[in-house]
């Protein structure tokens, strides 16, 4: 918003510099973006909120500089007596037009502007048109309230009448594009058809031109909601729409009119004719009680401001005040406040202009500990585990491409068992094709391995902790929420600042990054067997369980899909429902007194093919309950070339009692070995 | 010379000359297995020439040859040459020793300033590295950590944060919908609603998170990003108490001599409501860092980080807080702003393509 120095001085006789100006301004909330010198003139570029309309005009921002200054505005008198002549203007739906006026100005010569109008426009960064285009366009900076000048003798039965619009109803606007109106929009009409669509643009049919001789000013209030439907249903909108849609002032309407009306007489010719105010909806001000106006700023700001200067502050901005008996005051919002209803809005007002510098720095009284989530220290274990693996923590989009859908399989625990559709789609998004909720965080963290091997970054491993969607059936049906931790690794392990690359990443070293990974949020006991996930390579994917519990999978990216990103290497992926985990128990550590007797250790080779695990034979000697065998575990994996492998296992003999002896663990080795061989026909290699 | 002296002299010359290319080992010897060489050659000629079976010792056996009157002046002499001999052999021996060792040393020398050896380390992205400062910060000040929600009613989105139908800030498209008409959270101040409601008052809380809004992705705007509203409600909490506060914690990320300031603005979620800016953490707030107009905050000597302002009484009535018996503060920024302010980031889109070459340099 655009205000001249020059212009705001015939309002508010400041004294003061422009760049003194924008600071007092500044200061009471009216941000100036920046002070222009322009001519002999300045130009304050101010940044105003949403709820300040009433500062769309130097005469909306003089009012707040008088209020700084205790300063009393340069007003004009205006005295404009309506004529009799009622059949001029028709209100018919006044739910959506509170009050209209009408001023008819006979004989106008228009014409080209003179000097200081196109000047004082061109300051605040608007384009000269003709003498009438250009005194409604500076009286709505002036006074901020829009107009629009119709050729009176262009309306059919040279009268208005201001309704909604008829079903099918047409008009060009001003831009020359013709408009299909529908029975929601406003309309100011003449004896036949649309003349304008009120408050948003008029039609190019009525518009003022060169011939124009009569003109009839329209100078209106309308519904803001209506104004604001009409203008995002026509995707219409104007310096006027953009006012009326946020309010403007009910009471303005005569003042602007007689502005304007007289700037015509005066830079066009003519003579003032008929005048017509129809206030259908008779204004009622917003007034409310305060008890303690000075106790409230003092409660809610901690400024000290005797109730005098209160009363002075909200006076000079507008805000009538009267006395009650029992010493309260009641409180009238002025006509062009349409954000003062509440004792807390005049609280605002007098802290601003009483300055936010001088509210004290405090700290509130103690309260007591502070807590974290109660899952972050665990989640922070999480992340600095997986750095110092050399994984990346990677961000992406919750929205990702449809194409996904079906690529991935959804970890277990996301989508829930009744639902048809599993996904939570996005009406329209900013991004092409990007309208899924990710159910899945692997397919943003693909995406991010390509753009980095385009980078020519071989070596990768990354991850991301987030929240996946899936449709809901909780709390009035809203989406579940889940959080998931997915793993990304390709390349080669590297040392840091070497060239050299060391061994290429494989199955396990996804697995040992998630067995860390997991390992650091306390979840110990995780299972991994075998199966066959959507996305993964068949016989280098695994199901991650714990307990019962399901809670993801990991292994090797399938070839096709691979393919599809154009990946030439290996990659290797794990996707866990974190949620689940971090809800799983966790047992502190339970202290074992120290072995006071040593162990002795076994190993013993098997030949076993690729489909056999390791964890039978673990399983299977586990379930005899030896006593002495105290642990049991995995040594190496040795791959032949005709399809079998040589699995080397160690087992750990120990007694609490006593030092074995080699007979003893002999005999008991032998017998668990025999248990082994029997339910699992593999015989130990010699 | 006796027959007997001569002999002794016999013996030391003989030990003298298979002795001499030892003499001046500082010529000669020069390659390392040269000198292990020597060595070995050196304790054999000490043992050939020292101990009980060496020839100076089987000399003192001619002590009975001498007269008797002669004896004590003769084992004198062939203990002296004795003595000579282990000498010889003994500095020898320590020449050859420490030229070893020293040869050793220098041959394992390495180049100290080569980098060391280690995996390649991983980094926390620069928005998760900011929150836990953050978290840390309110954390010791008595703020729980809160989080909720992403997708959300219209009712905690917009109604219970005095964001009524046909409010501009609601109609403003800014916000995503999904085909259940459910929003995805435009700011995290729908935490403060499910808090108050969770929690009761008075409470003190901070939730970061992400939110979204539908602007297209361009150096200062992505669709989703992350915020951090700080809410504290309890009996006669003021606008002091968010300026102390917002400027205590502000103290603590970027130094003592940081100053905040508040101006007044608008949201409708608090009344009265403020801006916050913090002077700038590069130039301190001087507007000329390095004798140049200072980035990351233009040359103003402010940097604008938030919103805050008291909370508004029709949220705490939403939430069955009394607003005449509870007053509160919130405040909120944007993660992504504060950390490209940080670190002249001067494209907001990086945090989300994860680019390692952007992503390493955080720590
Ligand atoms: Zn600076």
């Amino acid at each position: 918003m655009n205000i001249s120095y020059n212009w705001l001085n015939e309002i508010v006789d400041s004294g003061l510099d422009p760049q003194q100006v924008a600071d007092q301004l500044t200061r009471v909330g009216l941000a100036v973006e920046g002070v222009h010198p322009h001519g002999d003139d300045f130009v304050l570029d101010i940044d105003l909120t949403s709820n300040r309309p009433d500062c769309l005009s130097h005469r909306g921002i003089g009012r707040e500089l008088s209020a700084v200054l205790d300063n009393a505005m340069i007003d004009r008198e205006v005295s404009a007596v309506p004529s009799s002549d009622a059949g001029l203007v028709e209100i018919e739906d006044a739910d959506l037009c509170n009050r209209f006026t009408a001023r008819v100005i006979r004989n106008v010569k228009v014409g080209p502007s003179p000097q200081w109008l196109v000047d004082r426009l061109e300051a605040i960064g608007e384009r000269s048109i003709n003498n009438v285009a250009d005194i409604t366009n500076y009286v709505m900076h002036e006074l901020g309230q829009p107009m629009h000048a119709f050729d009176l003798d262009k309306l059919s039965g040279g009268r208005i009448v201001v309704r909604r619009a008829r079903s099918g109803e047409k008009i060009q606007t001003l831009d020359e594009v013709e408009r299909v109106l529908d029975t929601d929009m406003l309309t100011i009409c003449d004896a036949e058809s649309p003349v304008a669509i009120g408050g948003v643009m008029g039609g190019l049919e009525s518009s003022i031109t060169d011939a124009t001789v009569n003109v009839l000013l329209e100078v209106a209030y309308f519904d803001r909601g209506n104004i604001r439907a009409t203008s995002r249903k026509l995707n219409l909108a104007t310096e006027a729409s953009y006012r009326f849609e946020r309010g403007t002032d009910v009471l303005n309407l005569v003042r602007a009119s007689e502005r304007a009306a007289d700037l015509i007489r005066e830079l066009a010719g003519g003579e003032k004719a008929e005048f017509v105010d129809i206030f259908a909806v008779p204004f009622v001000p917003r007034s409310f009680l305060s008890n303690d106006i000075a106790g409230a700023v003092k409660r809610l700001t901690g400024l000290s401001v005797d109730r005098t200067e209160c009363i002075r502050i909200l006076n000079a901005l507008g805000i009538g005040s009267s006395q009650n008996e029992d010493g309260s005051l009641t409180f009238t919002a002025p006509s062009w406040r349409h954000d003062i209803a509440i004792e807390e809005d005049l609280v605002e007002e007098i802290a601003r202009h009483a300055g936010y510098e001088k509210i004290a720095e405090e700290l509130p009284p103690a309260f007591g500990a502070g807590e974290y989530q109660p899952t972050e220290r665990r989640e922070r274990r999480l992340r600095a585990r997986l750095a110092d693996l050399g994984c990346v923590e990677a961000l992406s989009y919750s929205f990702i491409d449809e194409r996904h859908d079906g690529v991935f399989e959804i970890v277990p625990g996301i989508i829930g068992n009744s639902t048809t559709e599993p996904y939570v789609t996005l009406r329209d998004s900013v991004i092409e094709g990007a309208l899924r909720m990710r159910p899945s965080i692997l397919p943003g963290l693909l995406d991010s391995v390509r753009t980095n091997l385009n980078h020519k970054r071989r070596d990768l491993k990354l991850f991301e902790i987030g929240k996946v969607f899936s449709t809901g059936e909780g709390e009035e049906g809203l989406p579940n929420e889940q959080k998931l931790l997915t793993i990304v690794m390709t390349g080669s392990e590297s040392l840091s600042d070497r060239a050299k690359p060391g061994n290429q990443v494989e199955f396990f070293d996804i697995k040992g990054g998630l067995e860390a990974a997991l390992d650091a949020v306390g979840c110990y006991e995780a299972v991994y067997r075998t199966a066959n996930v959507k996305h993964l390579r068949i016989g280098q994917a695994a199901a991650v369980s714990v307990g019962e519990v399901e809670i993801g999978h990991l292994g090797r990216l399938d070839d096709e899909l691979a393919a599809g990103y154009k990946f030439k290497q290996p990659v290797y992926v794990a996707e866990i429902n974190l949620t689940t985990v971090l809800k799983l128990p966790t047992a502190n550590a339970a202290y074992k007194p120290l072995p006071r007797f040593p162990s002795v250790v076994r190993d013993v080779s098997f030949i076993v093919d690729r489909t056999f695990a390791f964890d039978s034979i673990r399983t299977a000697i586990t379930e005899q309950a030896n006593d002495l065998c105290r642990k049991v575990s995995f040594v190496d994996n040795f791959e032949g070339k005709d399809g079998d492998r040589s699995l080397t296992i160690r087992l750990e003999y120990r007694s609490d009692e006593r030092t074995l002896v080699e007979e003893e663990v002999e005999a008991v080795h032998a017998s668990l070995l025999k248990g082994v061989e029997q339910k699992l026909q593999i015989r130990p290699q010699m | 010379m006796s027959e007997i002296d001569r002999q002794v002299d016999e013996i030391r010359e003989a030990f003298e000359q298979e002795f001499g290319r030892f003499a001046d080992l500082s010529t000669d010897v020069s390659a390392l297995a040269e000198a292990e060489a020597r060595l070995r050659e050196l304790s054999e000629l000490k043992i050939r020439h020292t101990g009980k079976k060496s020839p100076i010792s089987g000399a003192m056996k001619l002590i009975g040859k001498v007269a008797p009157e002669d004896r004590a002046a003769f084992g004198q002499m062939v203990q002296a040459v004795e003595k000579g001999i282990a000498a010889k052999i003994e500095e020898a021996e320590t020449k050859l020793s420490a030229f070893i060792s020293n040869a050793k040393i220098e041959s394992e020398r390495l180049d100290v300033t080569i980098p060391g050896r280690r995996i390649r380390e991983g980094h926390l992205h620069p928005i998760t590295i900011l929150r836990q400062k953050i978290e840390d910060i309110f954390v010791s000040m008595g703020y729980a950590i809160e989080d909720d929600r992403e997708i959300e009613t219209d009712y905690y989105n917009f109604d219970a944060l005095n964001i009524p139908e046909g409010h501009p800030a609601r109609e403003s498209q800014d916000t995503f919908y999904t085909t259940e008409g459910f929003a995805l959270r435009s700011q995290t101040s729908t935490v403060q609603i499910r808090a108050m409601e969770r929690r009761g008052v008075p409470l003190r809380i901070l939730a970061p998170g992400r939110v979204f809004r539908r602007d297209t992705p361009d150096m200062t705007h992505t669709p989703m990003f992350h915020q951090i509203e700080g809410l504290c409600v309890d009996k006669g909490i003021t606008m002091a108490h968010l300026k102390g506060t917002v400027s205590e914690w502000l103290r603590l990320l970027f130094g003592p001599e940081t100053v905040t300031r508040f101006r007044p603005s608008y949201f409708p979620f608090t009344e009265p409501s403020a801006e916050f800016d913090f002077s700038c953490f590069k130039c301190g707030g001087t507007g000329i860092f390095d004798g140049e107009r200072c980035r990351p905050c233009k040359g103003s000597g402010w940097i604008e980080l938030g919103g805050s302002g008291m909370v508004h009484p029709n949220v705490l009535r939403a939430c069955g807080v009394d607003p005449a018996v509870y007053s509160g503060f919130a405040f909120g920024f944007g993660l992504e702003r504060m950390t490209a302010l940080m670190y002249s980031i001067d494209d907001i889109r990086h945090m989300f393509e994860n680019d390692v070459r952007f992503l390493e340099q955080f720590r």
